[in-house]
């Protein structure tokens, strides 16, 4: 150390140190793969964008001019045929109750499992073996989860929750087994938020809890329950998203017919015995796909689909900005 | 609290069963009914006229996907009628009764652009079973190019019927395009100016596309009524055994009364 | 009796409740599995596992399935349901493949190469097209795409050139695969950008300090960190566009026709079925006996293929764990 030569000052000070990112070698000066990567990150990027917006602009554009407001508050005609009058208030309704029930169910088990998953989680194989088989709901095609709708709700057993036909076999169709089916449909967006929403709560906030002599589970109901509020509300969001968007199960477990048709006398069991429609069965029926043959109802019903989930998407954001100026955490997000 | 909370669950219950009790006493007993989407519509107007004509007494649930899922339904006790648009055949299961309800007529159609006429029923069988694949090859077609074959999924009865009574027993090629209804049937051949398809003749008689005359004879209400055109066929409504209950009033409603009558000789023709 | 349920419960019976719960989710995967299989076994046992393989028209083999009564022959049973499969395997694949370009180039270009204004936007937006319906893009698509493949891009040559074989509408192979592509990205694009933009940037700065050009330092080294996220958005993705039935069967011409490569530009148009639109598109028949078994089979592969997807997903994020990265 001592055989270092003593350090001198600069003479005067040299120019200021700009910020910045720099100097940067200009694309014309690199290799031809380089090039050729930086040509088509460009072209992905603002084709993807141009495709958002033709989606997006070609859907509201067709909306507005199919939409009125009273195709909202009239039920759809009689006739197999939509292209006269007759507008979806009985859709709109459907998904509504749909909605509702598909949510409701999910709520104990989605918000059960994380608990336990994130709080007791004992013995560890079977903790293991609930979150895969969560991951595997998530993963399966919504149209495995109808035909097991379909294969259950059509034994002897589950005869109340649709009706049964006079030669005995069981419809199998009806909102109760289209909501239940819808509830796993929600159950793994559910599920990842609050889970991933208990497991960002820092152990201090358990463990002053635990020093002042509380149970686990009262913790949990008292502290952490209120703490991930935000992380329910964000999940229960998603999970309706999926729920309203959400047609196979409709096509195969709702019966499909275009007015509410509630199945025996009890007015409001009835409602859920019975069939119905929904708007993601309605577009598709209009389709020329289906037998409605009314283009502009199906796009005028598939606009307001549209300003569903975009709501929803907005409703989600809110929520994640809202909790992560409170909290200082923030929400993540997912699609799933 | 817990007084106030167990009362209010008390009354809710009373409620509930209270409303519950006098609507059970009163049933309405249900018909469902599946089958051919050739019959859905007429059958639907009947359903309709019956319930307006003996309120309060009967639920009509239809639903629609071929003459042989109503046979399927039925046979399995799925239904209590099956709408059925074929002749019975031997491969129907045992134990099923027909009724029939009403007569049809089978016209082949092409896009309102193709003004064909008339075909013979060796042209219609050449077309049908893919031998000829060119409009060039059909006189009096309008459309050039290939012909585009739709026809119905198997579970259609008009399929069959249209098979034994146009096509003298062959089979439709595979070429073609199955369509699993009528109205989409319909909606298809209007669409594409180079199809060629069949439909019953309600479907053809709303004038969207042009049926086309078999050897000779035009196919409209008019030829069906007076028994000149040779593609007629049956409605029939099936059951497992006989009729009973409230389908029995149902079919012998439709069977015996007039109003039933007027109805069906709107767009079809009745049996007797 | 009310009061032992509203009291403070013991961590012992809340522990063993919630477990409860949770076990109530495993077995309904496991009836799920359960039921879909004892439906599906009379394919197999009548078939074996040839049924996976080609043989015969498998849209004559359905029919006939649909036309037989409650107590079928053991004939009735004979299924060769290769060209769903490969219509499945022949739409997904094209449509992962594609995807995963055009979402990590756009990824690239929305964390680093795109102004501020636009960035904005485009996230909103790429996370709306994520969550839009899949009936939605099958309306555009059967409403815009189909006639316009249709009635401007198959020419009548082509079409003449198949007329013996199969139909040349507009619904076929590209327009199902387009959709497909345009419905899966933005879910990749989502997940990258997350991991892209979580990767620490000095990784990146000082790549670029050792004399990287920016957009190699990217490819190099903060698309490499990612990986794990990659490879989890792959596996969603091949998830979704296997299950995608109600879109596809509204565009790709529901025929159960597998497309010839050897056709040429044809090829591109020719139609197909995958297994979960035929489902969908066979879910009337579901009463007989056949025939619904015949679909159950096909819910089983898929239901199959989703369990291996997850699992082959995990098994190559293992090796990845090594870095510091969150997957």
């Amino acid at each position: 150390m001592s055989t270092l030569a003593p350090w001198t000052p600069p003479a005067a000070p040299g120019p200021p140190m700009k910020s910045g990112r720099g100097k940067q070698s200009s694309p014309l000066s690199w290799r031809w793969g380089d090039r050729l990567a930086l040509g088509f990150a460009w072209f992905a990027g603002i084709g993807l964008c141009v495709i958002a917006a033709a989606i997006v602009g070609y859907m509201g554009f067709r909306g507005i001019q199919y939409l009125r407001p009273d195709l909202l508050f009239e039920r759809p005609a009689l006739s197999t045929t939509q292209s006269g009058s007759g507008g979806f208030l009985d859709p709109l309704i459907g998904t509504a109750l749909l909605t509702v029930i598909g949510v409701l169910l999910a709520v104990p088990l989605a918000i059960g499992g994380a608990l336990w998953i994130a709080e007791y989680g004992r013995p560890t194989w079977l903790a293991r073996v609930v979150e895969s088989s969560i991951e595997m709901v998530a993963g399966t095609p919504d149209i495995v989860i109808a035909l097991f709708g379909l294969s259950i709700f059509q034994l002897g057993i589950f005869a109340p929750f649709s009706f049964k036909a006079s030669g005995g076999g069981v419809f199998g169709k009806s909102f109760i087994a289209a909501g239940a089916m819808m509830s796993l449909i929600a159950l793994p967006p559910l599920f990842t938020a609050t889970r991933d929403g208990l497991q960002a709560v820092p152990m201090h906030m358990r463990e002053a809890a635990f020093a002042l002599g509380k149970t686990r589970i009262a913790t949990i109901r008292r502290v952490l329950l209120p703490s991930v509020r935000s992380n329910i509300a964000t999940g229960v969001t998603l999970g309706i998203s999926r729920i309203i968007g959400d047609t196979a199960i409709i096509v195969l477990l709702l019966g499909e017919t275009l007015r509410l048709d509630p199945q025996g006398s009890v007015p409001g069991v009835g409602l859920l015995r019975g069939t119905g429609s929904t708007l993601t069965s309605y577009v598709y029926g209009n389709s020329p796909a289906g037998e409605g043959a009314a283009p502009q109802k199906a796009y005028a019903a598939a606009f307001v689909l549209l300003l569903f989930v975009l709501a929803l998407n907005l409703i989600v954001d809110r929520i994640g900005r809202s909790s992560a100026d409170a909290t200082g955490m923030t929400v993540a997000g997912g699609i799933v | 609290m817990t007084r106030i909370r167990r009362l209010s669950l008390a009354f809710a219950v009373a409620g509930v069963l209270g409303v519950a009790a006098p609507a059970g006493a009163s049933a309405v007993s249900t018909v469902t009914i599946s089958g051919a989407t050739a019959s859905y519509p007429l059958v639907s107007l009947l359903a309709q006229k019956y319930v307006k004509t003996f309120p309060k007494k009967v639920k009509f649930k239809i639903t629609q996907g071929g003459a042989q899922i109503g046979v399927n339904d039925v046979a399995a006790g799925r239904v209590s009628i099956g709408d059925v648009s074929r002749d019975p055949l031997a491969a129907d299961p045992a134990g099923l009764v027909f009724y029939p309800i009403a007569k049809y007529g089978i016209c082949v159609i092409t896009a309102k652009s193709n003004a064909l006429t008339n075909l013979t029923s060796a042209q219609v069988i050449s077309i049908f079973t893919g031998k000829t694949r060119s409009w060039a090859q059909v006189p009096g077609a309008a459309a050039s190019g290939t012909i585009d074959l739709i026809s119905r999924t198997s579970v259609a009865g008009v399929l069959t019927n249209f098979q034994t009574l146009l096509l003298e027993g062959k089979k439709v090629s595979t070429i073609a395009a199955e369509e699993p209804s009528e109205g989409l049937m319909r909606s298809k051949v209007e669409s594409d100016p180079n199809s060629i398809g069949f439909v019953s003749n309600y479907q053809s008689d709303k004038g969207t596309v042009n049926a086309v005359g078999l050897n000779g004879v035009a196919c409209n209400k008019a030829s069906i009524t007076s028994g000149q055109y040779s593609g007629i066929a049956r409605f029939y409504e099936v059951t497992k055994g006989k009729a009973t209950g409230a389908s029995s009033a149902f079919i012998g409603w439709i069977e015996k009364s007039a109003a039933a009558k007027k109805i069906i000789n709107t767009q079809w023709l009745s049996i007797s | 009796m009310l009061e032992r349920l509203r009291n403070p419960w013991p961590d012992h019976r809340a522990e063993r409740t919630l477990g409860a719960v949770s076990c109530l989710v495993c077995a309904l995967v496991v009836a799920m599995v359960v039921f879909v299989g004892i439906h599906a076994w009379p394919i197999f046992e009548h078939n074996g596992l040839s049924w996976l393989g080609s043989g015969g028209d498998l849209g004559r083999q359905l029919a006939d399935m649909q036309n037989t009564t409650q107590h079928p022959p053991p004939s009735a049973y004979h299924l060769r349901a290769w060209p769903v499969v490969y219509g499945t395997l022949l739409t997904t694949g094209v449509a992962v493949v594609l995807a995963l370009a055009l979402s990590v180039f756009s990824s690239i270009f929305i964390v680093e190469l795109a102004p501020a204004r636009l960035r904005r936007i485009a996230i909103p937006v790429i996370r709306l097209l994520a969550s839009v319906p899949s009936v939605i893009y099958g309306l555009i698509g059967i409403l815009v795409l189909v006639p316009f493949v249709g009635n401007h891009v198959i020419s009548g040559a082509e079409k003449e050139s198949v007329q013996n074989v199969v139909l040349l509408t507009g619904a076929g192979l590209s327009v199902t695969v387009v959709i497909l592509t345009v419905m899966i990205t933005p879910i990749m694009v989502a997940l990258i950008c997350e991991a892209l933009v979580s990767v620490p940037s000095s990784w990146r700065e000082g790549a670029i300090a050792l004399g990287v050009n920016p957009l190699r330092a990217m490819l190099a080294v903060t698309l490499r960190a990612a990986r794990p996220a990659i490879v989890a958005a792959l596996v969603l993705a091949t998830a979704r566009a296997l299950g995608e039935a109600i879109m596809i069967s509204m565009v790709s011409g529901s025929r159960a026709f597998s497309p010839k490569p050897v056709d040429g530009l044809v090829f591109f148009f020719e139609p197909l079925r995958t297994l979960a639109s035929g489902i969908v598109d066979y879910h009337e028949g579901i009463g007989a006996p056949a025939l619904g078994s015949a679909l159950y089979a096909w819910a089983l592969l898929l239901l199959f293929s989703a369990f291996v997807l997850s699992i082959a997903g995990y098994l190559i994020k293992l090796p990845l764990r090594k870095f510091q990265v969150r997957g």
